[in-house]
């Protein structure tokens, strides 16, 4: 496992592919164009919308071309595609060292806090990617008096929050603090897993006595790092079905979103480089990188030695959750928190084998569905194109965990066709092109 | 090398357990009670074992293969339909009988319907109905065990019947007719348990029965809700039966340890395909087994009443899991 690896600053690739739609939302316009040149953390994109994030470049370079590449949610999205010049290129390291414990959030107003935040294209890098302006920005309808920090990981395999909380936990503790000036909350709850005794330790030692900052240790299973399951654990309420936490008076805040509020607003940095988890038996050297938002998943195989033998799957993400790739060259987005790499054996003792059958109504998906859902009912209204049933059967209150797909004995999808359900019913909305 | 990577929709791993080996756990439940079976009825639990999950597992093939659909022998339901059919069988019946038997369970009880995860009703429990429609005498033939007689009977059935012997539940049925006193049956309390009295060849022995419960239990294959709320029912409607009149209605442990219940709440209302889906359903569904058997029992003209009892909440399943309809964690939504 990778827990015990070091963040590694990987050098910047020949050239960088920035997606132009990293987030919930509007999917921005590019700034630059082609054969312009473009300086380390320049804004190459943005939208006006409310709910948008803007780009920045992460090496310094030419514009080589504004085309579509591979996305590993949407298909094929627009991206802006930089060659590095290595004569002005600098290597962009870790901001940790810049963080101390005597910080204080009182020399930055919340409206200063707000426009960096916006500025610097911070969206929530646990995997869902909403703006984290949008969320911390003070709101009179939804009044929020809980802060609380996402220090779960999602999945399993993946390490990089965890390293992030021992390596860089000064920048951590400031982006919470950043976070609770301009929210206001009285309350801040760190929830961490009981597997990370050590991430707990240090993050206590650096809060001190004080206990303004409570650490509160929540059992490890998955899916603990899901938002609504996390606030269920820690105060034991419940966001409405079809809700977000701001309806019950709580922000949740990831760890390195917390690490990029405090780069963004006290080093004006954009969010360019993130850490990512590189796992799995079929990667030469797994680890946890510090990686270039808009390097190609291939380059960052070779950086990492290129993959053994029974490679079988490149999954980013992890493997409850994260997409299957076909194409190396997809880049690593904002919420790329991990890369998982499954040979043939991790994923065949489970999949490749066993012979799907029918529904024998088991009810095992109904019993882990931490949704409580009916799974199997809607994977199969889905299949037999009954949407209405589908959606009597709250086909959208899913969070798309994969708990029903991995008990269910008889080896259905039932992840796969949930998720082409909501697919279905969007387009029948009309809220996506088909 | 990278063309032998491979996309699927997430997640990428599972749990390694499969129908199959969810079919296999149930087999190995089985197999203390068919070696009971083999140790009190000798020669009898083998033709019978073999006439069921031979002609079974035939059907399915036959069926599958005239609707040109894949083989699904692999899944070993219609094996586990085959021991369960035999085992609620009695010793005697001839091997022709428990043939057409199977072919009815598994062609009529699954396939028709679409097979395995489609079927309504239990398989073993429409051939076992199919075949007391049909070979009334013979279904109520109840052989005395080996080890109660030194002279086995032999398969020839005038030899059967002259061996043979009412059943704990038959005598119970006198009793509430008044025939006789309920502590008839309970003199042979002990006998219920480990076996020896006469009945079904996988029902005589509570303690066999017992042994595969609990080890479907503790696997998980089967949820705690249906044994659990199909007893509590069946020992609530027992216990008031017996403080009602003791004489004429017998002990709430004799019902439970006398004919099909354990067998009925372990491995025919457990099955998966025919029960309700969620946990509150199948608490309703487990009540309903319990209930109906002793309603049965105690009140109806057959001495026994689990077939009829499992076959009848079969029917309600699909009401039970639209009204037991989950509440999603976060609510029911407006509109």
């Amino acid at each position: 496992m990778t827990q015990d690896r070091p963040i590694e600053v990987v050098p910047h690739p020949e050239a960088v592919a920035i997606l132009l739609s990293q987030h919930t939302g509007a999917i921005c316009k590019p700034l630059v164009n082609k054969r312009d040149r473009v300086t380390v953390g320049q804004m190459i994109g943005k939208a006006d919308a409310f709910i948008s994030a803007p780009v920045h470049s992460p090496v310094a370079g030419i514009v080589k071309d504004i085309a579509l590449q591979s996305h590993a949610v949407l298909g094929r999205e627009l991206a802006v595609i930089i060659e590095t010049d290595p004569q002005a290129d600098t290597a962009i390291l870790p901001a940790c060292d810049h963080f101390k414990a005597s910080f204080d959030e009182s020399a930055w107003s919340a409206e200063q806090i707000c426009d960096a935040v916006r500025n610097a294209g911070i969206v929530g890098m646990g995997g869902a990617g909403f703006p984290t302006p949008v969320k911390i920005e003070p709101n009179p309808k939804m009044p929020r008096d809980t802060l609380i920090i996402n220090a779960c990981e999602c999945e399993p395999y993946i390490t990089c929050d965890y390293r992030v909380m021992l390596e860089w936990t000064h920048q951590v503790i400031a982006g919470i603090k950043l976070a609770r000036r301009v929210l206001g909350c009285k309350r801040v709850i760190i929830g961490i897993e009981d597997n990370k005794p050590r991430a707990a330790e240090v993050l206590r030692e650096v809060i001190g006595p004080a206990g303004e900052i409570e650490v509160v240790i929540v059992k490890t299973k998955y899916p603990q790092g899901s938002e609504r399951q996390l606030i269920r654990s820690l105060l034991g309420r419940t966001v409405p079905t079809g809700g977000i936490p701001p309806m019950i008076g709580l922000c949740v805040l990831n760890v390195q979103t917390c690490a990029a509020i405090a780069e963004g607003v006290v080093l004006q940095r954009p969010l360019t480089h993130r850490v990512v988890t590189i796992a799995g038996r079929a990667i030469a050297k797994p680890g946890n990188y510090y990686v270039p938002i808009g390097m190609a998943v291939g380059d960052l195989v070779q950086h990492c030695g290129g993959l053994t033998d029974p490679a079988a799957r490149v999954i980013l993400g992890g493997p409850m959750m994260g997409m299957a790739i076909a194409d190396l060259s997809t880049p690593i987005t904002k919420t790329s928190g991990a890369l998982t790499f499954l040979t043939r054996q991790e994923v065949t003792e489970a999949k490749f084998q066993q012979r799907q059958t029918a529904c024998i109504r088991c009810g095992r998906c109904l019993t882990v569905c931490p949704e409580h859902l009916n799974p199997t009912r809607i994977a199969h209204a889905v299949k037999a194109a009954k949407m209405d049933i589908a959606q009597d059967y709250y086909l959208t209150a899913c969070i798309d965990c994969g708990c029903c797909s991995y008990v269910c004995p008889a080896k259905i999808e039932l992840t796969g066709y949930i998720k082409t359900g909501k697919v279905l019913l969007a387009r029948q909305k009309k809220t996506i092109p088909s | 090398m990278l063309s032998k990577i491979t996309v699927a929709p997430a997640p990428h791993i599972a749990r390694s357990h499969s129908t199959q080996s969810i079919m296999l756990d149930v087999i190995l439940a089985l197999c203390p009670a068919m070696l009971a079976g083999m140790w009190l009825f000798h020669h009898f639990a083998v033709v019978l074992l073999i006439a069921c999950i031979g002609s079974c597992m035939l059907t399915e093939w036959a069926c599958n293969w005239i609707r040109r659909k894949p083989n699904s022998l692999d899944d070993l339901s219609a094996m586990v339909s085959g021991i369960l059919l035999a085992m609620s069988l009695p010793p005697a019946l001839p091997y022709w009988a428990a043939i057409i038997g199977s072919v009815f369970a598994i062609a009529v009880g699954k396939m028709v319907f679409g097979g395995l995860g489609c079927n309504v009703f239990n398989p073993a429990m429409i051939g076992r109905a199919f075949l007391t429609a049909s070979f009334g005498t013979l279904m109520t033939t109840w052989t005395v065990p080996a080890t109660m007689d030194a002279q086995m009977p032999t398969l020839r059935p005038d030899a059967a019947i002259a061996t043979t012997q009412a059943t704990p539940l038959a005598w119970s049925k006198e009793a509430i007719k008044g025939k006789t006193d309920a502590s008839v049956v309970a003199a042979q309390r002990w006998d219920s348990f480990v076996g020896q009295v006469g009945g079904c060849l996988g029902e005589t022995s509570a303690l066999a029965m017992l042994i595969g419960g609990a080890y479907l239990l503790i696997r998980g294959t089967i949820s705690w809700q249906i044994p659990v709320s199909a007893l509590l029912a069946a020992a609530v409607c027992a216990t008031i039966g017996f403080l009602i009149n003791p004489a004429r209605y017998m002990s709430p442990d004799l019902h439970i340890l006398t004919g099909g219940l354990l067998m009925g709440v372990f491995f025919i209302a457990t099955d998966p395909v025919t029960a309700p889906l969620s946990g509150r359903g199948m608490l309703i569904f487990g009540a309903g087994v319990g209930g109906l058997t002793m309603l049965i029992r105690m009140v109806g003209e057959y001495p026994e009443g689990v077939m009829y009892a499992v076959l009848i909440m079969n029917a309600f399943t699909p009401l039970i899991d639209r009204f037991c309809k989950l509440i999603p964690a976060g609510g029911k939504v407006n509109g």
